[in-house]
């Protein structure tokens, strides 16, 4: 079938429309990302690339700026965020699989799916709301007094407990992600043939077996896909952590420290942003973060894809 | 202690473990859903509904140009955004069947779905805001729409190839031309699935705030004027939520209680419409 | 379902279309440090006139920006403009208010006005010499209190902000390290702290946090309930904030229209002065003739009829020979 029809002329024109609607998609990352290098060419121009991306200073009364606390504030909320939605994430998949009674996997699958449609802003005023109270009063003393004695990994847990820091911005990220990662992980999981599970049973495995030795091997490449994919969500998320971060730019060293991402910097500053050269570093900043997701979105794809491909083979 | 038993408790310990990890999970979320439906439903009045918003320290007021004003970006966005999604996914699913162009704009929608909305709030104030001279209520539909598109254009597709081959043979065989099959026979096959991947696209950015926040900005007053700022209801929860106010808190709240209930409604209305059409 | 659909979609265009412009709003966005009063004046004023005045708390450094790139009607600053930059961009300014920044704590032990601070103390404070709340230095100027010992939280502004103008002004003019160290602007490079958006978040982030210490306009100390603490002026008295002694600092102020009415109230040296007063001001496009006419308009109405809504929220209102100085400035540039 030839992309476009020549034959008959209404046949041609509706061709070309659907053409040049699925070629918006293209124009818009092209047009983003030229855009977005446009109006950080100020930036680019004094800053450079790499001394824009290892500078710590953001100052705006000197009109210095670098990335580098944004990028490294991205950085650990997300990894934080991770550590904690993935293992939560892999245990409802696991449980929906594998464990839980036939009457309830369509209803958790349902509210798994629900509470991944909830809007980033809800997670975002709850965690400043209730969240960062109890993690105040509650969670970081209590880190303080018992990992806080630690000679090393005391030092993470270092200052005064005000709820509003890393710690506080990656838990609501991390439970933004769980559904989303969850409902991906399952999804691989379910593509394991039942036949090659059953067989595994009737040679005497356990359930545990089946799911280590069975399952996660073959859907592998699709969960490593999920996560890549839940961390690009997580590096690009906004309204969660705005909320809770405390807009610092500095290198914290501890995760009750105040710090910035490169979103929330765009969402509190973006309309605030006094001088030419401001503005444009923070276009840049976007630049940074397109950059940064288009790569590990990518790499996510390509996970999943070849997930694919082994299944369909 | 034998081989047996040791796997059994292995097996044992892991599955608790995991059914843990599940009960974790699932527990912050209803811990989110109880509190902003418990503070939601306690903040809910009807002049939240009818009143536009007071400034601090005069009570009474509401959120009604919020209300107005979501739901005129999100019908535009959709305007904008559901026909270049349906249409584009058409190319994809039947001119461009099985080329590359098709499987590489295909995969590039799928990394556009996740990328940052704020980004392309920035992107959308550099091309609509700053050239026209003022915060606009279209640069803030196109933001979504933008958003909206790639979501459209990959459930057009998925649910088109669902549509069997031979439907389409069936009818060339009549000497119909493409676009009359397409329209004619794809269309109403796949019909239920596209509208579930819209509806699900409005869903997700009927809650979107980040790419609003440089766009359709905020407006104290009812404003129905897309040309001029106006106000939303999320960017207005993040407002208030930020605020010192107790009533700002209290209509962020309530204001939340809605965009969750009605965000949930589509979303289980698009899974019951899955689940009637593709049983 | 497809009814119901093309009637929103019907119904909402032809909203949109039916009203479009007719009245024309008026754009306004910065300053969050007068945001209480002039949503307040806009709201009486859109009951008396129907225009309706739209005015976004988005901090001074974005009404700066904003009205640079005319992406609003009018801008509003905390922080006066020098001459030079208002020539550059083509803009006019004029103040419309006065107030005074106050410094709240959230110290369960402690109750409003009773906190003694001076300014070499908030200086250390701010600047992370000054580590717990029983540090020396504090219980030097308050020896009756007993202050516990637990380490002080800073908050500051994260936006662009007139109010940090303010406050670091004050810090560089009263203290050495300040100056050379951070300096002053409307966003500055902290030493310590969490940064909250907007005199709101600000206020938000001190009630919310125990131990905490920021800086906000006093309204939004009133509001809340936060607890202000007093302040050593340079006449080296410790001082309350209050209409008063906001007026007071105001009345030391010799405003010019000639250089724009570019002046800083702060360490005035009255003797009952508040040492962090300021007046917030308008930015105008001089060649946005038409809403440049609306504008005034508004604040002409809001000089007459707004005096006493701006003293209830503890604004101190311009004297009236300063509100003549505006009319004429006004005309002079061809507003009228």
């Amino acid at each position: 079938m030839p992309i476009l029809q020549k034959k008959n002329p209404v046949d041609f024109s509706f061709s070309l429309i659907t053409a040049l609607a699925s070629f918006t998609v293209v124009l818009l990352i092209g047009g983003i990302l030229a855009v977005l290098v446009r109006e950080s060419s100020l930036s680019i121009q004094k800053f450079g690339i790499i001394k824009f991306l290892v500078s710590t200073d953001w100052n705006p009364v000197t009109e210095s700026f670098g990335a580098a606390t944004t990028v490294y504030g991205t950085f650990v909320t997300t990894v934080i965020a991770l550590v904690i939605a993935i293992p939560a994430a892999l245990g409802i998949a696991i449980f929906i699989t594998e464990i839980s009674p036939n009457f309830l996997k369509g209803p958790i699958g349902i509210a798994i799916e629900l509470l991944a449609a909830i809007p980033s802003i809800i997670y975002g005023m709850w965690g400043l709301f209730t969240l960062a109270p109890i993690m105040a009063k509650y969670v970081e003393p209590a880190l303080q007094k018992s990992i806080g004695k630690l000679p090393v990994a005391g030092m993470l847990f270092q200052g005064t407990p005000m709820g509003i820091d890393l710690l506080t911005a990656s838990v609501i990220l991390s439970i933004m992600i769980i559904p989303f990662t969850a409902s991906i992980s399952r999804d691989a999981f379910n593509l394991t043939p039942a036949v090659v599970k059953e067989s595994a049973y009737a040679i005497g495995a356990t359930k545990w077996e089946v799911v280590k030795n069975v399952v996660i091997p073959y859907s592998k490449l699709g969960v490593f896909g999920g996560i890549a994919l839940s961390l690009g969500r997580a590096l690009g998320e906004t309204m969660a952590v705005a909320f809770v971060l405390g807009n610092k730019h500095e290198i914290a060293t501890s995760l009750l420290d105040a710090a910035a991402t490169i979103t929330v910097t765009l969402a509190n500053e973006f309309t605030e942003a006094d001088t030419d050269m401001y503005l444009s570093s923070l276009f840049y900043l976007a630049l940074v973060l397109f950059v940064l997701s288009f790569i590990v979105l990518a790499i996510a794809k390509f996970f999943l894809l070849k997930a694919e491909r082994k299944y369909s083979r | 202690m034998n081989i047996e038993k040791r796997r059994k408790l292995e097996s044992f310990i892991a599955l608790l473990l995991s059914t843990l990890a599940a009960v974790f999970g699932l527990l912050w979320l209803v811990f989110i859903l109880g509190d902003v439906l418990v503070h939601g439903i306690g903040a809910l009045k009807l002049s939240l509904f009818l009143n536009d918003p007071t400034p601090p320290g005069v009570t009474g007021g509401g959120l009604r140009n919020a209300f107005v004003g979501q739901l005129l970006i999100t019908v535009f966005a959709t305007l904008i955004g559901v026909p270049v999604g349906v249409l584009g996914g058409t190319f994809l699913a039947e001119y461009a069947r099985g080329t590359k162009i098709a499987r590489i704009i295909s995969i590039l929608s799928d990394i556009m779905v996740s990328v940052p909305s704020i980004v392309i709030g920035t992107f959308i104030y550099a091309i609509l805001v700053k050239p026209v001279g003022h915060f606009n209520g279209w640069a803030g539909a196109v933001a979504l729409a933008v958003i909206m598109i790639p979501v459209v254009l990959r459930t057009t597709e998925d649910m088109l190839s669902l549509v069997p081959w031979t439907l389409r043979e069936a009818a060339f065989a009549l000497g119909s031309p493409y676009y009359k099959v397409i329209i004619q026979v794809v269309y109403r096959g796949a019909a239920t699935g596209i509208l579930t991947g819209i509806l699900l696209s409005i869903a997700r950015v009927a809650g979107e705030t980040a790419p609003l926040l440089f766009t359709s900005f905020n407006n104290a007053f009812f404003s129905v004027d897309m040309k001029g700022p106006i106000s939303s209801l999320t960017v207005s929860i993040f407002q208030y939520a930020m605020g010192p106010y107790d009533e700002w808190h209290m209509q962020a709240w309530a204001a939340s209680f809605v965009i969750t209930v009605f965000v949930l409604l589509l979303t289980i209305l698009g899974r019951l419409i899955i689940k009637w059409r593709y049983r | 379902m497809r009814k119901v659909f093309t009637l929103i979609v019907v119904s909402a265009i032809a909203l949109s279309f039916s009203v479009a412009g007719a009245e024309g709003m008026l754009n306004g966005a910065g300053a969050s440090f007068p945001y209480p009063v002039y949503s307040a004046w806009a709201y009486a004023y859109n009951k008396a006139t129907g225009v309706k005045l739209n005015y976004q708390s988005i901090g001074s450094g974005g009404g700066i920006r904003q009205i640079t790139s005319r992406t609003v009607d009018f801008g509003a600053s905390d922080a006066p403009l020098p001459p030079e930059q208002l020539n550059k961009d083509n803009l006019l300014q004029f103040p419309a208010v006065m107030g005074g920044v106050v410094l709240v704590v959230n110290i369960p032990e402690v109750k409003a006005g009773v906190l003694k601070l001076d300014s070499e103390a908030v200086c250390k404070v701010y600047l992370g010499d000054i580590k717990y709340w029983d540090d020396k230095k504090i219980k030097e100027l308050n020896p009756q209190m007993h202050l516990p010992h637990n380490e002080i939280s800073v908050v500051h502004r994260s936006d662009g902000s007139g109010t940090t103008a303010i406050f670091t002004n004050y810090l560089s003019g009263a203290c050495a390290d300040w100056k050379t160290r951070v300096g002053a602007g409307t966003s500055v490079k902290w030493p310590v702290g969490i940064g909250g958006k907007g005199n709101e978040g600000v206020a938000n982030y001190v009630k919310r946090a125990q131990y905490s210490i920021g800086y906000v306009e006093f309204a939004y100390a009133e509001q809340n309930k936060l607890a202000y603490t007093l302040l050593k002026n340079p006449a080296g008295r410790f001082i309350a904030p209050s209409f008063d002694t906001f007026e007071d600092a105001a009345a030391t102020g010799d405003f010019n229209p000639k250089n724009h009415f570019n002046l800083w109230l702060v360490n005035a040296p009255g003797k009952n002065a508040w040492p962090i007063a300021g007046a917030t001001f308008i930015l105008l496009a001089k060649e946005k003739k038409d809403s440049n006419i609306r504008t005034v308009k508004f604040y002409d109405w809001a000089f007459k009829n707004g005096d006493n809504k701006a003293k209830e929220l503890i604004y101190v209102p311009l004297p009236k020979s300063l509100k003549e100085k505006i009319r004429a400035y006004w005309k002079a540039n061809g507003i009228h």
